[in-house]
């Protein structure tokens, strides 16, 4: 049971002290790194405190803790799927709004230059 | 044709073989129209083919989808004040000559869109092989179905555009095969709506982006598409 426990307190510390390091080393924000941290602290609370999540487990009806903690894994990784989906659909939208936004600031910039160049040669014909 | 200002927006991905025609079709009708070439991130030579005509080219550097182009069009006609918008493919299959016929309804009756029908009499040229004959008219009944409104050819991409429309489309517009799902969100946005009878041709170079497996994809996420459009949220149109 202590092996278990200090596994378990060692995998979420490993993965706190991960998220901690990349926002450290600004490669990772806050805002994505929370979840993790967040993950991680109740994992590291509830291995050290186990009568919580035995009785967390039996109020929600679980037969066993170990299924509540499966249930709960799944239902975390089904959930960040979701989140991660919809954050990729962001992404690829605004990838595109900006797609459209460069091909068309590429062709302004290029019939500007283009005005330049002639109006330069112009210039050059008819010296004031 | 008008003193209006109108755009000719062809997307175009690799479309090498028939980008230079296409516009050269355009041009030959000596109407008052400006041509924009939207080359949606073409890897052979559809950029230097149209550049080698008198027209513009606004490149974007990826693949963004017919759509996407399109779009890009829409934006593009906004910002430098076009009255009209006409979208023509860059595969050369929509025959150019029905222009006018096409522009006609939006100039002068009112209407906010108008789409180019194979399927109107009288019944002119290629009308597509059995199988897309066969979804065109499912996806046909489906909006005729969820709209109210009897459409033929939903799938049309030979359609001219008022200053209304543009702004609708410029703002949101669906990237992967667009057309069914643009009419849907057009009358949802109460915009007028007809059809106007005109030729289409097979295609003589390159290939569609609806062929093999995709075919089945284009059904079903169409379908989708269609479907979620009716139950999103009613955008509200400015006057």
């Amino acid at each position: 049971m202590i092996s278990i426990k200090i596994l378990v307190v060692g995998l979420a510390a490993l993965v706190l002290v991960m998220a901690i390091e990349l926002v450290r080393r600004e490669r990772l924000t806050f805002k994505y790194a929370s979840g993790w941290i967040l993950a991680a602290v109740v994992s590291i609370f509830l291995a050290i405190f186990e009568q919580f999540l035995f009785k967390i487990s039996q109020w929600l009806g679980f037969q066993l803790a170990s299924n509540f903690v499966f249930f709960t894994l799944l239902s975390v990784f089904v959930f960040l799927g979701l989140v991660m989906t919809i954050f990729l659909c962001q992404q690829d939208s605004r990838n595109d709004a900006m797609a459209q936004k460069i091909g068309i600031l590429e062709f302004e910039l290029k019939k500007m230059k283009d005005q330049l160049k002639s109006q330069g040669k112009s210039d050059a014909k008819h010296p004031e | 044709m008008d003193t209006k200002k109108i755009l000719v927006i062809i997307p175009a991905y690799n479309e090498a073989g028939n980008i230079k025609k296409t516009i050269d079709e355009i041009l030959a009708l000596k109407s008052a129209v400006d041509i924009l070439v939207v080359n949606d991130g073409s890897k052979d030579g559809t950029a230097q083919e149209a550049g080698r005509t008198p027209v513009a080219v606004i490149s974007l550097p990826f693949n963004l989808g017919v759509g996407g182009a399109v779009q890009t069009g829409f934006q593009f006609a906004l910002q430098n004040h076009y009255d009209v918008a006409v979208q023509v493919d860059g595969d050369n299959q929509h025959d150019v000559s029905f222009l006018p016929a096409l522009l006609s309804p939006v100039l002068q009756n009112g209407s906010d869109i108008a789409i180019g029908s194979r399927f109107i009499q009288p019944f002119l040229g290629y009308r597509s092989s059995l199988i897309r004959r066969v979804g065109i008219h499912f996806f046909a009944h489906l909006i005729s179905f969820l709209t109210q409104y009897s459409i033929s050819d939903p799938t049309s991409g030979f359609r001219a555009y008022n200053r209304r429309a543009i702004q609708a489309f410029a703002a949101d517009y669906p990237h992967d095969f667009p057309e069914p799902e643009a009419i849907v969100t057009a009358k949802r946005l109460g915009l007028k709506v007809v059809e106007v009878p005109v030729q289409m041709r097979k295609r003589m170079a390159g290939n569609s982006s609806i062929r093999y497996l995709n075919t089945l994809y284009y059904m079903i996420k169409v379908t989708f598409a269609i479907l979620l459009n009716m139950i999103k949220k009613r955008k509200v149109m400015e006057a």
